[in-house]
């Protein structure tokens, strides 16, 4: 009797530990092997090895000519000002905003604001900026309108400027939202109210608390969100192309052009120029990380300096109030310009409303849409899918380890998972889909999905990891005691407790497939179109009605995964008065 | 049981059907039943994706062959063949035809990733003007060696707005003071992207009197002394241009746009029957027209070509002459659809299919066939990569 207790209780007791303990290490070996297997691909072109084009010695000249390759110091320049710039910036609006708002109830409008705006794909977000903005953009149209002035388009330089200043304003406009995002998760566990009343009973402002004592908290929390975005906006391809210099174009593009040169030996010059990228990306990381100590030290200097601040206005209040606006405006004017293209005929300067109207553009794109569509849904469903699951299990893993009082390692290894946000695409995309060729995998529906898991992976994991580390494991315990097993219990208190953080790591999971062009293209052996690939294609012409369209398309499947995760536990918890956002 | 005697049946017929004196033709169309063929196209422009899907409609019904347009540029097309050789992939490539034609061709072609040569076996290979259109056996001076079918013809055209534009210019030199006289107001795409580089190889041929040393390889030519004046006119000309010439755009799509939009004056394109195209489908205003400059302008063919590893060669061949055919070339000319002028000889056609010619539409703003046969042929091929270095070195630091 004794015994068969003992087997019911120990079979699933060391089975789960088992897998719990793999899953780490199987995750970041399936996600890292086509990273370093990738960048291998392009660091043997980088040094001459490519035999397909009869180069079979190793060499230093791709190196010699990307180094004198026509304007590569300005493109290293361009990418600096637009990449660290867009950074910096974003991140130096959140914090403005952060003073100036949180806690208010104009930022639990941002917040709701945010899932919608987090779903708009960056190159249409590009796109409608510089039709707003540019000479001959919708808010020059309309003061024409208004008053008569610019007959003709000025010739200002409002967008795409020569040194990548548009291009940082255009990042940082779309990486604050997501940087917003990433920091409403933590916010709650700064306890930012009680620290207020503790410093400003110590006649410390607002904005000296931020920045002195809850700043430095954040950022340690939302620091490998930061790294990404200084990843993006530093190998951004797409929207560089809209918003970027051209002569030369930043780095990222002119690799790109190197790439797709007719000159094939030109390709070991892009690889050259994508491995230059990947170090000089890994050196700008390096610093901010390095920089960390220094920073601290100088914090805890002043700090000791004890200089009581003199109680001053409070202008960041009113200047964050503006400046949310002004971005939740464009975002707002940009969709609403987007969606008039869309049903627009003849449309051209001076006039600020379409001279005609068709729903030809509409109906085209629709009888063609399907087969897209569904490839689009299938691959972004079973990709978070797969990923929620896989991250899931890693954190419970956590959880295990942390009540067994045993260091939890593997946090280290995780952080290999985010290698592939940390480093350019084009340095590892066309490396990974040489092997899977070898393979005969390529063109393939699971290697597709892999190729996806590897971005979504990191992404959902960055959402939530924070959320789900947070969680008070009591909960937990007490539903054990009280349900039939760990099981029964997890789904029954602890994954609805979570629900609201899971769907949310879902939701950004399916936007972050939805993004992806160059894996869908290369490892797909364009053989799957999706609502991306048929976007990128329609954008490369001129007919802007189109490209709404297919940009509205595009967004319509992360909005409404977006809008499903905000509903759902809405409705779950309708009778829940304390599980209600708060 | 039942399924396997109608599938035997099916068998005996389908071979006792094939005529014993089957030529090598019918023997590739056989072949090329129930395959499917991956074609990387460009596909930025819906006119020409329907059209391409019609295409593919008919080639279904009438061959029994599977086209799926793949929305793709050349030179992802020629990325994908090259990783595939690069990994052995040498049988069964993801691209079984290509739209492509100049440079991409060139190099592909010297660097052994064509198919080999098949248009002689294509029946409409035959009804194709080699004998009054060069560019159909020279492509961008590379002798195509029936490794590329001929698609369609294009030649270098500017449009301007004519409720603006009074008088556009009609040379090179014309054009500088036009630019002068409307500072801000033009703009060419920067090379390497190729309409960019042909508007500058236009240029040069303008300003050199069509110098015989531009059509043999740059190697044999003083290449600083002849290009001189072309840098002397593009040092004036870029100042007084949109953006005084320190952003360009990335090519004619974007020129489009930038016309539609007033903020330039004249746009280029290598499609004579863009303007009337664009006119049709409210991309342009209605008055918009078409121009050329009096010595004549650039022309080339585009071609579809076969990669070296396809998997599918028939069906790809099958695709490639039902393109050639006088059904799809007419239908292809016409503006309403997508406008794109033809490679077949007219006194090659029977009367019939002359006829499906003869009641196309003109188009509002299409130049006459008499105007646009002033044309030019391009420069060597060596002559490109020469000038985009030395342009990128003067203008992109």
């Amino acid at each position: 009797m004794s015994d068969v207790n003992t087997y019911t209780r120990a079979g699933p007791v060391r089975f789960w530990p088992a897998l719990l303990s793999l899953v780490p290490w199987l995750t970041a070996a399936v996600f890292l092997l086509p990273v370093v297997v990738g960048l291998v691909g392009t660091w043997l072109p980088a040094f001459g090895y490519f035999p397909a084009l009869g180069s079979d010695t190793l060499s230093l000249s791709a190196w010699q000519q990307w180094f004198s390759y026509p304007g590569v110091a300005s493109a290293t320049l361009n990418t600096l000002i637009s990449g660290l710039g867009a950074a910096m910036l974003s991140l130096s609006l959140l914090l403005l905003i952060l003073i100036g708002l949180y806690p208010s109830a104009l930022f639990r409008r941002i917040e709701r604001a945010l899932s919608p705006i987090l779903s708009v794909p960056h190159a249409a977000f590009a796109i409608g900026l510089g039709f707003l903005i540019a000479p001959s953009g919708w808010l020059i149209r309309l003061i024409n309108g208004l008053t008569g002035a610019f007959e003709s388009p000025p010739l200002w330089v409002s967008f795409q400027d020569s040194h990548g200043f548009s291009l940082a304003l255009t990042l940082a406009l779309k990486e604050l939202p997501f940087l917003l995002f990433m920091s409403l998760a933590v916010l709650p566990s700064l306890k930012v109210q009680k620290t207020l009343w503790l410093m400003r009973s110590m006649s410390f402002s607002k904005r000296a608390a931020w920045f002195w004592i809850l700043w430095p908290q954040l950022y340690r929390q939302i620091k490998l969100p930061f790294f990404a975005v200084i990843a993006y906006s530093l190998t951004v391809v797409d929207i560089a192309l809209i918003a970027g210099p051209t002569t030369p174009p930043t780095m990222a593009v002119l690799i790109t052009q190197l790439f797709n040169d007719p000159d094939l030996s030109r390709r070991m010059v892009g690889a050259a120029g994508a491995t230059a990228l990947f170090f000089g990306l890994i050196s700008v990381l390096l610093l901010a990380h390095l920089s960390e100590r220094p920073l601290a030290t100088l914090r805890n200097y002043v700090l000791r300096c004890g200089r009581k601040q003199k109680r001053h206005l409070e202008p960041e209040r009113p200047i964050a109030a503006i400046l949310v606006s002004a971005v939740g405006l464009f975002y707002l004017l940009g969709a609403g310009v987007t969606v008039l293209w869309s049903f627009s005929h003849r449309w051209r300067y001076p006039d600020w409303l379409p001279e005609s109207f068709a729903l030809r553009s509409w109906s085209r794109v629709t009888a063609r849409i399907d087969d897209p569509f569904w490839i689009t849904l299938l691959l972004a469903t079973s990709a978070s899918l797969i990923a929620i699951v896989l991250v899931i299990l890693a954190l419970e893993n956590e959880v295990r380890l942390k009540q067994q009082n045993r260091p939890v390692n593997t946090r280290r290894l995780l952080w290999l998972l985010y290698l592939p946000l940390l480093i350019p695409q084009v340095a590892f995309i066309f490396g990974f889909q040489v092997s899977l060729i070898g393979l005969r995998w390529d063109g393939t529906f699971p290697a597709l999905l892999w190729s996806h898991l590897v971005f979504v992976l990191p992404y959902v994991f960055l959402t939530l990891s924070g959320p789900y580390r947070r969680f008070d494991e009591r909960y937990a315990w007490v539903a054990r005691t009280l349900a039939s097993g760990p099981l029964s219990a997890y789904w029954r208190v602890k994954f609805p407790m979570l629900m609201r953080a899971i769907l949310y790591a879902f939701a950004t999971g399916f936007s972050v497939s939805i993004a992806q062009y160059l894996p869908t293209l290369f490892v797909g052996a364009g053989k799957y179109a999706t609502l991306t690939t048929e976007a990128v294609a329609m954008a490369t012409g001129s007919d802007r009605r189109m490209m709404a369209v297919m940009a509205l398309w595009q967004q319509l499947l992360p909005l409404l995964i977006f809008a499903l995760a905000t509903l759902i536990p809405a409705y779950y918890f309708r009778n829940r008065r304390e599980m209600k956002q708060s | 049981m039942f399924k396997r005697i109608l599938l035997s049946t099916a068998v005996l017929l389908s071979t006792t059907t094939a005529p014993i004196w089957a030529d090598d033709w019918s023997n590739t169309v056989a072949e090329a039943k129930g395959q499917t063929v991956y074609f990387h196209a460009w596909g930025g422009d819906e006119n020409i994706n329907d059209y391409i899907q019609w295409a593919i409609n008919r080639v279904e019904e009438d061959y029994g062959v599977s086209v799926q347009h793949v929305k793709n540029v050349a030179p992802n097309a020629v990325n994908q063949i090259l990783s595939e050789k690069t990994a052995g992939n040498d049988s069964d490539g993801a691209v079984d035809l290509m739209w492509v034609n100049g440079e991409n061709f060139a190099n592909m072609k010297s660097n052994g990733l064509l198919y080999g040569a098949f248009t002689q076996m294509l029946p409409n290979y035959d009804l194709v003007d080699t004998e009054n259109k060069p560019t159909t056996l020279y492509d961008f001076t590379t002798p195509v060696d029936n490794l590329e079918a001929p698609w369609g013809m294009a030649q270098l055209v500017f449009m301007h707005d004519s409720e603006v534009v009074d008088n556009p210019p009609s040379s090179a030199e014309e054009l500088l003071q036009f630019a002068k006289n409307n500072p801000g107001r033009f703009t060419y795409p920067a090379p390497p992207a190729f309409h960019g580089t042909t508007f500058v190889k236009q240029v040069l041929l303008e300003l050199t009197d069509n110098n015989d040393a531009l059509y043999k390889p740059v190697g044999l030519a003083d290449f600083d002394a002849i290009t001189e004046p072309l840098w002397e006119y593009l040092d004036e000309l870029h100042p007084i241009m949109w953006r005084k010439g320190e952003v360009f755009t990335d090519g004619a799509p974007r020129m489009k746009q930038l016309l539609n939009d007033g903020e330039i004056l004249i746009s280029l394109s290598f499609n004579p029957f863009e303007a009337s195209n664009s006119i049709a489908n409210g991309e342009l205003p209605e008055s918009v027209r078409t121009h050329i400059h009096d010595s004549g302008t650039i022309a080339n063919t585009h071609f579809v070509a076969i990669p070296y590893n396809s998997g599918s060669p028939e069906g790809a061949m099958v695709f490639a002459n039902f393109l050639m055919s006088p059904e799809a070339q007419a239908r292809k000319a016409n503006t309403d659809i997508w406008g794109d002028p033809t490679v077949l000889a007219m006194n090659k056609l029977s009367s019939a299919d002359r006829a499906l010619f003869d009641r196309l539409p003109e188009g509002i703003a299409t130049l006459s066939n008499e105007e646009l046969a002033n044309v030019l042929l391009e420069p060597h091929a060596s002559w490109v990569e020469a000038i985009e270095k030395a342009w990128l070195e003067r203008y992109s630091q």
